[in-house]
């Protein structure tokens, strides 16, 4: 289920600020307090899907004295992008609270 | 001796065989990850924090086959494209074709070949589009390239043996051009599709 929404959660993971695979999913595990705990890896796809569709920008920088990482940043698709998921997530998990709690649909 | 993360990236390059770019692009960066990954386990520097650092990661062989199932939706849309454009291209050099032709120049059975082959692979497309639209796209792509560019080819060597006006040749280059293109991303495709069906029929 979570895969389905992994690109989302990329894009929100990113809206911080610029961030490498590792600290995006270091994020996602934070934010989520662990109850996200991806396989590492499985970001690497979404963000490679992610760059490919317009909606991630990255470029390789290396800090004063350390290791040369490749960092990915929304781009205004990307904002733009996930500013409509959220708009979609909403909606999907008020339908689903609805009918998961036994009131009336639409609520 | 290489390490176990050395040894781990070696591996996700061999599965990623099938787009070499991305393959050197993404070793070099998930070498970074799971060295930052190792290095943050309290037993750094130990093999041990290097193998929690890849059993985190992923198998590699499962990361690589979902890079593979987008490889494939970017070929197939390249595909399409490319066929879209041979499709009208091929329309618009057949046109040239008949109006030379038209003038009297060659035999009348060119210009028949030529429009029918062309209409005929447009329907053979798109029957077999409709018929196989879920399973056998490369192989409609194929025949309605393969079609098309028979019968047209008879037409082309006719009117390079006549030597015909500038323009009808260069859409006839074009032509060509773009069904060797076409040929090109089917290859591609299908190399694609077989590849990821061996990633992920493993994962079973």
């Amino acid at each position: 289920m979570l895969k389905g929404h992994l690109d989302a959660i990329v894009l929100a993971a990113l809206e911080a600020g610029p961030a490498h695979g590792y600290a995006i999913i270091e994020a996602i595990k934070n934010r989520s307090t662990s109850t996200f705990d991806l396989p590492e890896g499985t970001v690497y796809p979404a963000l490679h899907r992610l760059e490919q569709a317009g909606l991630l920008s990255s470029a390789w920088t290396t800090p004063p004295g350390g290791r040369r990482r490749r960092v990915y940043s929304l781009t205004k698709a990307g904002s733009a992008a996930l500013a409509e998921r959220r708009k979609v997530w909403g909606r999907f998990s008020r339908a689903v609270d609805t009918l998961l709690g036994g009131r009336a649909w639409p609520a | 001796m290489a390490g176990v993360i050395d040894r781990y990236v070696a591996s996700l390059r061999r599965e990623l065989d099938f787009d070499p770019a991305l393959a050197r692009r993404l070793a070099s960066e998930v070498e970074d990850h799971l060295r930052d990954a190792a290095e943050a386990d309290p037993a750094w520097p130990s093999p041990d924090a290097e193998r929690r650092a890849v059993e985190r990661f992923g198998v590699a062989r499962e990361i690589a086959a979902q890079f593979a199932v987008d490889a494939v939706d970017r070929q197939a849309r390249r595909t399409w494209i490319t066929l879209l454009v041979t499709v009208a291209v091929t329309f618009v050099a057949m046109r040239l074709r008949a109006m030379w032709l038209d003038d009297g120049a060659i035999q009348a059975l060119a210009p028949l070949v030529d429009r029918y082959a062309f209409i005929g692979a447009i329907a053979v497309g798109a029957v077999g589009w409709f018929a196989f639209r879920r399973s056998l796209l490369a192989f409609t792509i194929c025949l309605c390239g393969l079609l098309a560019s028979i019968a047209a080819g008879i037409v082309r060597a006719d009117l390079f043996a006549h030597g015909a006006p500038a323009a009808v040749l260069l859409a006839a280059a074009g032509e060509i051009a773009l069904v060797g293109l076409l040929a090109f991303h089917v290859i591609g495709l299908s190399r694609r599709l077989r590849r990821t069906a061996a990633l992920r029929g493993d994962d079973r």
